[in-house]
């Protein structure tokens, strides 16, 4: 799977970056948290910035995930449950 | 305000966008002396069921993009648990002949959408920066932005 190192941290520290950076997004690379962003084009730019074309995950810190609705009928190939 | 008028086909309201690199990585591309790959001219579906734009993998694996994040995704085929998706970077234009409008870092879900003859879901991300007047008697839409 892609990005599961990233993914991995981000689900260890998420709990801890809540209180104070809810609705924020961080820039993870590796198992290290780079920085918390305003918005998601500052993550994504700083991300290239800093990480050029190796992979980074930029991820919207959420107590509880905004879930994304397709009324269209379909299997995303990424999905897993 | 700039606006396209466009025929409702049996598809429904689709129209063709144009899809590239996100201008963040277009950066890093050229930082590190690597080709851009060329944007590419998609149907896109306009879907107000969408909340997100989606995107089929082959014009994503055109691009050469990776993954720079995931999404929780509720689709009718993920039953009553939500799954996960990857998402991608991408910029996006509405092409209008005088004034397009770019989208130059938009986060794109991959779906398979190529065997339903379209490329893209316009979602409601997009759809938030436009005006979406659907005339089914006239059987033509009006996407103003």
């Amino acid at each position: 799977m892609a990005l599961e190192a990233e993914l991995e941290h981000f689900e260890t520290i998420k709990d801890g970056l809540i209180a104070a950076n809810a609705g924020k997004f961080a820039l993870v690379h590796g198992k290290e948290l780079v920085e918390v962003f305003n918005s998601y084009e500052d993550a994504l730019k700083a991300g290239y910035g800093r990480f050029g074309l190796q992979p980074f995950l930029v991820k919207q810190i959420q107590a509880i995930e905004t879930v994304q609705f397709i009324s269209r009928l379909f299997d995303p190939p990424s999905c897993h449950i | 305000m700039p606006h396209l008028t466009l025929p409702i086909g049996q598809g429904g309201p689709v129209l063709d966008i144009v899809i590239g690199v996100s201008q963040a990585r277009q950066n890093a591309l050229t930082a590190n002396k690597q080709p851009v790959p060329p944007s590419v001219r998609i149907r896109g579906l306009v879907d107000t069921g969408a909340s997100c734009t989606c995107v089929d993998p082959s014009i994503l694996a055109s691009l050469q993009l990776s993954p720079t994040g995931t999404t929780t995704m509720h689709t009718p085929s993920t039953g009553a648990s939500p799954g996960t998706a990857n998402l991608y970077d991408a910029s996006i234009v509405l092409v209008h002949p005088q004034l397009s409008l770019t989208f130059f870092n938009q986060a794109v879900a991959e779906s398979v959408l190529a065997v339903q003859g379209i490329h893209a879901l316009i979602g409601r991300d997009i759809l938030a920066k436009c005006l979406l007047t659907y005339d089914g008697q006239s059987k033509l839409f009006i996407l103003a932005f």
